[in-house]
């Protein structure tokens, strides 16, 4: 690294090539003013404010020390009169303007104030007509620009940061002004939440609303302590900071982890007060004598059919029913862990499903998002996690984002994405749905649906037959070219254009961006995975980036954005019917006996136990009579949702842990009170295999427990000797067995928030990039499996015409139990909704935002119908997050015969319109 | 310009780096405006004497000088570089009748407000320097006996207020502070230098640097007009020498 010397204030100081003048004070324990300045990650100095002025020998006027590079024998004073009065100055110009009761008293301008000895302004203040009145316009965020000291701060947040493209400055000179859109109210405008220029202000004048009272004063340094955490929603594994104040969240912050560089989105930020909900399960409960079992409990009154109880008689009788069952038959029991709790917790699951009952019918939700993306990772790679992060796509030249709508599903990662794409990277989007990052592609195709392998065989194809390949990475790193390179041969463009609705030449031109690209990453969600064809379309994938050396290298990787804050980690503990932790197989008897002999306990079955959608059938053939749910709710988000109710309802004793009486928990037993993800301590793993550290911010409500404690008193009863008086010991144990966590301890996770696994040594961050020497696999090699086109479970005909594609909203997690409950999220997005193309809308008669019926071959719903041109004219496409109108009635339970995922993404369904009648 | 041409916020960027080095899409760009180019043309074809033969008060050139105000005909003439305010009046047909002369604006606003005390320095570059103004854009105003100094400060400093981009604080706070301070029948002479002071200092372009320059010119040269009773405003320790001429964009 070059290093240039200079003097600063008299003494020579030596710092890297490129540091600013300010980052070389800084590094010397020397802040000099700063408001337009943020250094954190992603914000560019903008030199804007001018409190950070310096004096430089030489020069006529001094000089802002934020944007200025040192130079060699640079000489810089700041503490000099002429430089300690501009900065002063700056601050006393502004302080002006500012209103006599701050909106934050706590703001990073009041500090800089303070620290210049600012208290007061000699200078009028503004014209009061110029002074901008209060935006109260959106329900998360206050916009009072009268404390606006034009900082650029929020514009760099929202187009450089975020890349959302919302906050401009019109207008010039003390008229200029911070406008959305097109000087529009932030609740009208194309503002998507993301917070991120609330927490980039330094003045007030953006500000969360839940820190302001109703005469708009707050503090945002107000609270009693800052807990650094991990975001509870997606994949993406944003950290982030819980501002505690009273025993409650106030705000949060994003916090710079690997992932996410202090970025959040509207979920993250916004969607926090879930835990405060006055649905809250605060104790145990059993249900009633004789009371019905269905859909049929109101979260807010569960007393209608359950009782209150205490902890020692709910476990009892929770554990109770579980080993009755056991002790008639060998297999009755299953059980759904969660994606959504810890590491430590998905491992406690398993293992008591193993060890307690001794057989493997142990799943969750990974089963419905991307468990045929790990089936053909770990058939072909050897591994199923991602090859690279998502944030290497600052190394890539082109990226293929294929069946992901990262902008509302991801929306962090997507910053990442559309950050690349200003900075000139070819981003390629391929989806049935014209999603939001199309705004920002290269190529966008907007193929049709279930086409998936038709389109990535034809890319294939012309990546052979123009010798596009990496022929030198395909010898050395793979196996089976020859046997793919002929199966391709059937899959020409032209002759797949027809098939999958792009034309020829577009297919070709993406190919050889693709191939001719130095380092290139595919993406891929949901769209990919859940299909009867699902394994297929990943296979292809993984062979798309074989071919053309695209794994293992900077800026190179396969990477599946996965779903739920902890399904990576959940995954990776052993929550799945074939695997132990690791993905050792439970059909390994040498594996399986490394793992008893860890426990202390006895063998268990070898057999490899039932999936999701599995025992939900087991349980209406009669073969499954009881369940332990912790966290999931397959009455919400199973296909054919009916069907799956049906089957809870049957159960002749069903255990369900969670923080709200949701859908699957109106069929319990016995319901058992839960923590939230703010009121516990625990490790998730990320999309990234980023391992992160979750702390607790707040006290569960009532007598609500940690699902870990829950977890263990249920082992207890069941006759297992644990004895666990923490999660460090859990996870202790797990590393025992479990190679991916080697040199990642419980200390080191405190200490440093995240590891990536792998970690090859104790001061290893982890490896971003893996397989660059070759793959987990026999002879190191990854594998190309061919992949035929294989027709969706269930195509369209006379009856039901249109294509149904389910998916998720921006502010909706999953299904809905919490964001629904989230004040900003539901007042946001409040209502069940499809969308469809204006054109079919208006074919069927219907008006944006008129009701439609939709009906499948398992049932039918009635919801709000949006226009979107970003649907395709003969698809419809619903969010699953509304109990009211639940999508999975409608879906097609049928399986991928690898991954058993079931085929969301594809259903056959008639759209109605549907007369409203006027209420009287 | 440049920003505007690359489709951005007209505002200045930050120099260095200058953009003969990274200028127009981050290409080193030439900068010139249309006298130059006007000159480069005909020199070349007629030769550099056309330019350089001509010389006054040990000045060489010409220069087009756009006057108005107190004069009799307002226009645009090509005078020798080293002309005065008095042979520029006088090209302009002397002053109007009735009035007499009391102070001129040599070069546009940023130049400031020099009094008809100052009527033999050549208007020529680096020659107003020393008096805290500067050529600029030769856009000569004259001032007679019937105008008021501080009424033409303020004047300029509205221009400003009106020109200034807002980019930076010093500039477009600045200039709309002074407006109002500009404003009291007593200027606060000690806030105004130190408002001054940061603007000249801390302003990001030339615009904001040089909008100082009427309001200390008016109460160095004409301190009986704002209230001022302590005679010439000392213009502090550190004399700030003025930006240069085209220096903001």
């Amino acid at each position: 690294m070059s290093t240039v010397t200079f003097t600063l204030n008299g003494q020579s100081v030596t710092v890297p090539e490129g540091w600013t003048i300010w980052e070389a004070a800084q590094g010397r324990g020397l802040t000099i003013p700063h408001l337009c300045h943020k250094p954190a990650p992603g914000y560019r100095p903008d030199g804007n404010c001018r409190a950070c002025m310096v004096e430089v020998e030489g020069e006529r006027t001094l000089v802002a020390s934020c944007i200025r590079p040192v130079a060699a024998g640079m000489v810089v004073t700041t503490d000099s009169a002429r430089a300690e009065s501009a900065r002063r100055m700056v601050i006393e110009l502004l302080a002006a303007d500012q209103p006599e009761i701050p909106h934050d008293t706590g703001s990073p301008f009041a500090e800089m104030a303070r620290a210049t000895g600012v208290e007061s302004s000699r200078f009028p203040a503004k014209d009061p007509e110029t002074i901008p009145l209060l935006d109260a316009s959106h329900v998360a965020m206050r916009v009072n620009l009268e404390s606006c000291i034009h900082c650029n701060l929020c514009v760099r947040a929202c187009r450089e940061v975020q890349v959302n493209d919302v906050i401009g400055m019109a207008d010039r000179g003390h008229k200029a002004r911070v406008v959305f859109d097109q000087g529009d109210p932030v609740g009208d405008s194309s503002c998507v939440a993301c917070g991120e220029c609330v927490q980039a202000c330094p003045t007030g004048a953006l500000m969360p609303a839940s820190v302001l009272d109703d005469a708009q004063a707050g503090n945002s340094a107000d609270f009693d302590e800052e807990v650094g955490s991990v975001c509870p929603y997606c994949g993406v594994g944003c950290q982030l900071s819980f501002k505690v104040k009273d025993g409650r969240i106030n705000y949060v912050d994003g916090m710079n982890g690997p992932a996410n560089e202090g970025r959040l989105c509207v979920k993250g930020r916004f969607g926090f007060d879930y835990v405060n909900h006055s649905q809250r399960l605060t104790t145990p409960l059993i249900r009633r004598e004789g009371a019905p079992k269905g859909l049929n409990v109101d979260p807010a009154n569960p007393l209608t059919h359950f009782r209150e109880a205490t902890w020692e008689e709910a476990l009892d009788a929770a554990a109770g029913g579980l080993a009755r069952l056991r002790d008639e038959s060998g297999t009755t029991v299953a059980g759904f862990g969660s994606a959504k709790c810890s590491n430590e917790e998905a491992y406690l699951f398993q293992k008591l499903i193993r060890q307690g009952f001794g057989h493997n019918n142990v799943d969750h939700c990974t089963r419905l998002c991307h468990a045929s993306s790990v089936a053909a990772l770990l058939e072909n790679v050897g591994s199923g996690a991602v090859t690279a992060t998502f944030n290497q796509i600052e190394n890539a030249d082109v990226a293929i984002v294929i069946g992901a709508n990262p902008v509302e599903n991801h929306p962090v990662a997507a910053t990442y994405f559309k950050q690349f794409a200003k900075r000139g990277g070819k981003l390629i989007v391929m989806d049935p749905r014209g999603v939001g990052l199309r705004r920002h592609a290269s190529h966008m195709l907007q193929f049709k649906a279930g086409a998936d392998v038709a389109m990535l065989n034809a890319i294939m194809h012309v990546i052979v037959e123009e010798d596009l390949c990496d022929r030198q990475y395909i010898e050395g790193f793979t196996e089976n070219f020859a046997q793919m390179k002929a199966h391709l041969a059937d899959f020409p463009p032209e002759k797949m254009a027809a098939l999958c609705g792009i034309d020829a030449e577009t297919l070709r031109e993406v190919a050889r961006t693709f191939a001719g690209a130095r380092a290139g990453m595919i993406f891929w969600g949901m769209g990919v995975s859940q299909h009867v064809h699902g394994t297929d379309n990943s296979r292809c994938l993984i062979s798309l980036a074989l071919m053309c050396g695209h794994v293992g290298r900077p800026g190179t990787g396969l990477h599946p954005l996965r779903g739920q804050n902890n399904v990576q980690g959940a995954s990776d503990a052993g929550l799945i019917p074939m695997f132990l932790p690791d993905y050792q197989s439970v059909t390994d008897d040498g594996v399986r006996s490394a793992f008893t002999e860890i426990w202390g306990s006895e063998d268990f079955s070898a057999e490899t136990g039932l999936t999701v959608v599995e025992i939900m059938d087991a349980i209406h053939a009669g073969s499954i009579k009881g369940m332990y749910i912790l966290g999931e709710n397959p009455a919400m988000s199973d296909p054919d949702v009916d069907h799956a109710r049906a089957a809870l309802a049957r159960l002749e004793h069903l255990v369900v842990q969670d923080i709200f009486l949701t859908e699957t928990a109106s069929y319990a037993d016995v319901i058992l009170p839960a923590s939230a993800w703010a009121e516990k301590s625990g490790t998730v793993t990320n999309t990234n295999r980023q391992v992160q550290m979750g702390r607790p911010a707040i006290r569960p409500p009532g007598d609500a427990r940690e699902d870990w404690w829950i977890t263990v008193e249920l082992a207890r009863r069941l006759g297992l000797d644990w004895s666990y008086r923490h999660p460090r010991e859990v996870f202790a144990e797990m590393a025992r067995s479990m190679r991916s966590l080697d040199n990642i301890t419980w200390e080191r996770l405190e200490a440093e928030g995240a590891v990536t696994y792998p970690s090859h040594s104790l001061d290893d961050p982890g490896q971003a990039v893996v397989f660059g020497e070759g793959f987990p696999r026999a002879g190191g090699r990854a594998r190309f499996t061919p992949a035929s086109v294989v027709p969706p479970d269930e195509v369209p005909d006379a009856d039901y015409p249109f294509v149904l594609i389910t998916g998720r909203q921006l502010e909706h997690w999953h299904t809905g139990s919490m964001t629904r409950r989230a004040t900003v999220l539901d007042a946001v997005e409040p209502e069940a909704n499809c969308s469809l193309h204006p054109r079919t809308l208006r074919r069927l008669g219907v008006d944006p935002g008129g009701l439609v019926r939709l009906t499948t071959r398992r049932g039918s719903v009635t919801l709000m119908a949006r226009a979107d041109r970003a649907v395709a004219e003969d698809n419809v496409f619903m969010p699953f997050a509304f109990v009211e109108a639940a999508a999975n009635i409608l879906t097609n339970p049928a399986l991928d015969p690898y991954g058993k995922i079931p085929e969301f993404k594809y259903s056959a369904v008639r759209v109605e319109k549907v007369e409203t009648v006027a209420a009287e | 310009m440049i920003e505007s041409i690359e489709g951005k916020r007209g505002i200045p960027r930050h120099r260095p780096p200058f953009v003969a080095q990274v200028g127009l899409f981050g290409r080193p760009t030439l900068v010139h405006n249309v006298e130059t180019l006007y000159w480069v043309a005909r020199i070349c074809r007629e030769g550099p004497e056309v330019l350089c033969a001509i010389e006054k008060n040990g000045r060489k050139g010409l220069r087009s000088f756009s006057v108005s105000g107190r004069v009799s005909k307002p226009g645009v003439f090509l005078l020798p570089a080293g002309s005065t305010i008095r042979d520029v009046i006088e090209a302009a047909g002397g002053m109007k009748e009735g009035h007499v002369f009391k102070a001129y604006q040599p070069g546009g606003p940023s130049s400031g407000l020099l009094p008809a005390s100052l009527e033999h320095v050549p208007l020529d570059f680096d020659m107003l320097q020393p008096h805290g103004s500067f050529i600029g854009s030769a856009a000569v105003v004259v001032l007679s006996d019937r105008d008021s100094a501080r009424e033409a400060a303020l004047n300029m400093l509205r221009f400003f207020e009106d020109e200034s981009c807002g980019q930076c604080t010093p500039c477009r706070a600045g200039c709309e502070k002074a407006v109002k301070l500009m404003q009291a029948e007593t200027w606060d002479a000690p806030l105004l230098e130190d408002l001054c002071q940061v603007m000249a200092d801390a302003s990001i372009c030339g615009l904001g640097q040089a909008a100082p320059n009427p309001i200390r010119l008016v109460m160095r040269h004409f301190p009986e007009e704002v209230g001022a009773t302590d005679g010439p405003h000392d213009p502090g320790s550190y004399g700030t020498r003025q930006a240069l001429e085209g220096d903001w964009e």
